[in-house]
């Protein structure tokens, strides 16, 4: 809403000029977007309405998929809905706000004049974002390996971690968060490093402590990439897939099956496919995800507002 | 003095506790590749080698026929190149464009573009395959590096960084009869070098370490990235058959991507004085 | 700005770079499989072995992890399809009824070695879907059981081997008697010895092409595996039970028969393999897969290339010891009657007819979501974090879920059911 008003003001400020320059600068993404995320998007959400096994034509079946999907108790694709998406939640509300705080106590810990070897700390951070999915769950499999790792060993301890809760999805929330906070953290250090030195200065004279310049100086500079790490960190958290699956494969009773997964399964899985239904599934999911994002930008924008 | 050193001790203790936790799984992954599988399978730990071996890279670097691991490496650095570059390009265009031009419904047209490309991509990959097939793209570099070009979180983050840069700068410029692309290349895009950079960083190992769409559009083993190619030696789920192999590859392929995070880490922590630059 | 403009021209430059590149041989036959890791590599040897003859239609082989999405991708646009893919057996029956395979019969025609009798008949028959041929095998592999030869003989039940065949009841028999942290079977691949252990009590995953799962003959032998794991017999839940089997501490592993290349290179392990468990010496199977070369349906293969096809499926018929190195049982004849074969561990499932019978491979069309359906419940019920009752009511409700969902063909006759 707020936004609307923005370019309301913005329009009249400008008077109408009937130019098409803005193609020059957004047209070429705009044409890339259009046919290879935008067209293939239509298509998948056309698919959630048919019946697909991915070889023929798909066949038209209305809501069917959705009916199933929401309302059907007894339907094992309801069912899987509503596990994946309490999984995917739960997966989404622990990782999200660490993978927001933990990067951003670094960047400011970093920001101390007097710390030194501020390279190395922020390599060792983003250096896991490097490894290969595959190598880095070999890595963490080993690490909490009963009998080989070194966690048993170093506590003497004949724990199985991954079978049991809540020690499985600490797990995978730890390794998500080992690899992924490295991306936010620059982006945390390159906005907290463009704040004016002068604002702090000031602040310094007015007496104000770290924690006093930290909410009223540094937080309210860095408003925006702090809110471009919330909306892209919570759309990627909800479509998290590889950790789950190659740390406890959905178990132990599925607790740790995440939308995707199921997803996956049913549309590249070990039968015919099930794409229809898959599709379906990614749409419902899609929409949670386009909501979330929906509030948070509205209560962004309303904050910032003042 | 005192309250200073006292947030000092704080800082430092809190960031060599977490390194110490962060750097951990990397250095045992590290030194299990120079280990042997027998090593790996002793039962009680160690971090180091009992004895060191290099056979792990040996088998990785010298299964030439169906791994020509130095081909993908070019093949990589080729593709991820041109994709960062021309993500690079394409981004901070389509970024001014939607920040310091005025049209009717920029703010919709863009919030509604990034919603559109939040929803999940699953079937997607027939549909874009079927438009790589019909540009005759198949096997070709160009289907690894171009399809990722239309992503909107890159121009989500440039427009906010470009939002920053208070307007009176490009229109002062104006006042002086600078063209659109005048200010886009002179004045904004130096201002927002860093964050480009950033951007290209992500780019590049986004690109770098893709490998399902890589492996449905290029059928040519020598024309595969090293990311996709090594998850042909490895299987994708495997156990624990393979680990030294699986180590040693997977540090073998990060070398370009930790290099280009050295290089460029200096970028962003020196030059990144958006604000300063604004004053100066 | 000069650094900028540096930019743009390397970047111009490895544009027009990667744009030169090179055309490709129209003889060339194009061969898909998903054989990663080592079995790639014994395969492109083979491949490479071929090309060296110099034939008029030399193969280049593309492994892909993810084969099975790149067939559904390239079969939906019709452009891009290969000439030759190794599938796996259960993909056959759905691949045939969707009309994604082309018949192997001409091929036969012409070439009169490609027949049936120089193939292990096991894994000649998945690919025989009414009456027509449409695979020609290149081997099976599938579950077999690695036993501790030092372990049996400390716990002094040497003697379990002696009809090849390890019972339940052995098993239970070592209730108590096993060390600390010791284990007689592991839990690897344990939907495969389930599932046929269903086959060796007279039972089936499908009846009329409906799928069967809650059954009382699988509710028997996951009640018996439960059994097992209570009395302390198998590796714990989310142990790794083949680390643990090549660690020492485990009688027997239940793997696939391509295991024992990774067992040899454990110097402290001495090892041997035989079948998966049974209840009862005289009924075994091992179930089983096999890996089947086939031709998916394509316009663009021309009868001289399919002849081409032929010539490297012989080559491979008369070559393939190669391919014994990846620990698979090989499917040609030429191969495991060969005396060199022997050496191989898996020669074991090729010894007697009763051996090569054990090998069962499931040829229910929609094989595919009951292992997957099986898989999603069947940890936790022998572990006892849900009841069996239970646990098999939602897989059986999973597949036929499934089922219904599968084959635009099959959409209508739903509908009208409602």
């Amino acid at each position: 809403m707020q936004s609307e008003n923005l370019l309301v003001v913005e329009t009249e400020k400008k008077k109408k000029r009937k130019s098409m320059k803005q193609f020059a600068f957004i047209g070429p993404h705009l044409v890339l977007f259009l046919i290879f995320i935008l067209i293939p998007t239509i298509y998948g959400i056309y698919a959630s309405f048919t019946q697909w096994n991915l070889i023929g034509e798909p066949e038209w079946v209305g809501l069917s998929n959705f009916k199933t999907l929401l309302f059907d108790k007894s339907s094992t694709f309801h069912f899987q809905l509503r596990n994946g998406l309490k999984n995917t939640l739960l997966f989404v509300g622990l990782t999200v706000p660490l993978q927001i705080l933990i990067p951003l106590t670094v960047a400011v810990a970093l920001e101390n004049k007097k710390v030194k070897f501020k390279s190395l700390f922020q390599a060792i951070f983003y250096i896991p974002g490097l490894i290969s999915v595959s190598a880095a769950a070999i890595i963490w499999l080993l690490i909490f390996n009963p009998r080989l790792g070194p966690v048993n060993n170093l506590l003497s301890s004949a724990t199985v971690w991954m079978v049991n809760q809540p020690n499985a999805w600490a797990i995978i929330v730890f390794m998500s968060l080992w690899g992924a906070i490295g991306g936010n953290l620059i982006i945390y250090r390159s906005a907290i490093s463009g704040v004016s030195a002068d604002l702090y200065e000031s602040a310094d004279i007015d007496g104000a402590g770290p924690v006093r310049k930290f909410f009223s100086i540094t937080l309210p500079s860095i408003r925006f990439p702090l809110f471009y790490t919330v909306v892209m960190s919570t759309a990627g958290a909800f479509n998290v897939y590889a950790q789950p699956l190659m740390i406890t494969n959905g178990g132990p009773e599925q607790s740790t099956h995440v939308m995707m997964m199921y997803i996956r399964q049913l549309a590249f899985g070990t039968g015919e496919s099930v794409a229809g239904m898959a599709s379906a599934m990614s749409v419902l999911l899609g929409l949670v995800i386009v909501s979330i994002s929906v509030f948070q930008f509205i209560v962004m924008y309303r904050n910032s507002k003042g | 003095m005192r309250k200073i050193s006292i947030t000092k001790y704080l800082a430092y203790f809190f960031l060599v506790t977490s390194c110490v936790v962060w750097v951990f799984p990397v250095l045992f992954g590290f030194f299990t590749s120079f280990k042997a599988q027998g090593d790996i399978m002793t039962v009680g730990f160690s971090m180091l080698p009992a004895n060191w071996v290099i056979q792990n890279y040996i088998s990785v670097l010298t299964n030439t026929s169906s791994a020509p691991i130095v081909q993908w490496f070019l093949n990589s650095l080729v593709i991820s190149g041109s994709h960062t570059f021309l993500v690079v390009l394409i981004v901070s265009l389509a970024a001014f464009g939607y920040t310091r031009i005025d049209f009717k419904g920029k703010e919709t047209l863009f919030f509604t573009i990034l919603a559109l490309s939040m929803f999940p991509a699953v079937v997607n990959i027939i549909p874009s395959y079927k438009i790589v097939e019909a540009l005759g793209w198949v096997n070709s570099p160009l289907a690894v590096i171009v399809p990722g070009l239309g992503g909107v979180g890159n121009v989500f983050l440039v427009r906010q960084f470009m939002l920053g840069i208070p307007k009176e700068f490009d229109e002062s410029a104006r006042m002086d009869g600078a063209s659109d692309f005048t200010i886009y290349f002179k004045i904004i895009l130096p201002l927002v070098k860093p964050v480009l950079i950033v951007t290209g960083l992500f780019s590049f190992i986004g690109s770098w370490n893709d490998f399902l769409w890589p492996t449905i559009v290029l059928n040519d083993v020598n024309k595969l990235t090293i990311t996709a190619g090594l998850q042909l030696l490895q299987d994708l789920y495997g156990g624990y058959a393979m680990t030294g192999e699986l180590m040693a590859s997977a540090i073998i392929a990060m070398i370009p991507t930790v290099l280009l995070f050295l290089f460029a880490q200096k970028y962003f922590i020196e030059s990144m004085n958006l604000n300063a630059g604004v004053k100066g | 700005m000069n650094r900028f403009k540096k930019y743009l021209l390397t970047g111009i430059a490895s544009l027009v770079l990667v744009t030169l590149s090179g055309c490709s041989n129209p003889n060339t036959i194009t061969f898909w499989n998903p054989l990663t890791g080592d079995d790639g590599a014994y395969m492109d040897n083979m491949v490479e072995a071929y090309n060296e003859t110099d034939p008029e239609f030399p193969l280049e082989a593309v492994i892909s992890p993810d084969m099975y999405t790149k067939i559904y991708t390239v079969m939906n646009s019709g452009e891009g399809v290969p000439d030759l893919t190794l599938i796996h057996a259960d993909r056959v029956p759905g691949f045939v009824r969707l009309g994604m395979l082309e018949s192997i019969d001409p091929l036969m025609k012409n070439n009169t070695d490609l027949n049936a009798d120089n193939y292990l008949e096991q894994a000649w028959v998945p690919g025989t879907v009414d009456g027509t041929q449409y695979t020609i095998p290149l081997d099976i592999h599938g579950s077999a059981m690695y036993y501790n030869v030092d372990m049996l003989e400390k716990y002094g039940v040497s003697n379990f081997l002696d009809d090849d065949v390890v019972t339940f009841e052995e098993i239970l028999s070592l209730k108590g008697k096993l060390d600390e942290g010791q284990y007689a079977i592991n839990n690897a691949l344990i939907e495969w010895t389930t599932l046929a252990n269903v086959v060796n009590r007279g039972g089936n995953i499908e009846q009329d092409g409906k799928p069967t799962i809650d059954t009382p003959e699988m509710k028997e032998v996951v009640s018996q595996l439960r059994q097992l794991a209570e009395a302390g017999l198998i590796t714990p839940n989310g142990e790794d039970g083949y680390a643990i089997f090549q660690g020492g501490d485990v009688l027997f592993s239940t793997d696939g028969t391509w295991t024992s290349t990774a067992h040899d290179s454990v110097e402290t392990l001495n090892w041997g393999v035989t079948n998966t468990y049974a209840f009862e010496p005289g009924t075994f199977n091992n179930r089983s897969s096999a890996h089947l070369f086939s031709m998916l349906e394509s316009e663009e293969r021309t009868d001289e290339k399919e002849q081409g096809i032929a010539d490297f499926l012989n080559y491979v018929r008369e070559n393939s010891m190669e391919w014994a190195k990846a620990g698979q049982i090989v499917a040609s004849r030429d191969v495991f009657e060969d005396p060199e074969y022997e050496q191989y561990p898996q020669s074991f499932f090729t010894s007697s007819e009763e051996e090569k019978e054990s090998l069962h491979i499931f040829e229910y069309e929609h094989y595919g979501y009951v292992e997957q359906a099986l898989a999603t419940v069947l940890v936790d019920m022998i572990y006892g974090n849900i009841e069996i009752e239970d646990g098999l009511v939602q897989a059986q409700r999973q597949v036929e879920d499934l089922v219904a969902q599968g084959g635009a063909g099959e959409v209508e006759a739903a509908e009208v059911a409602e």
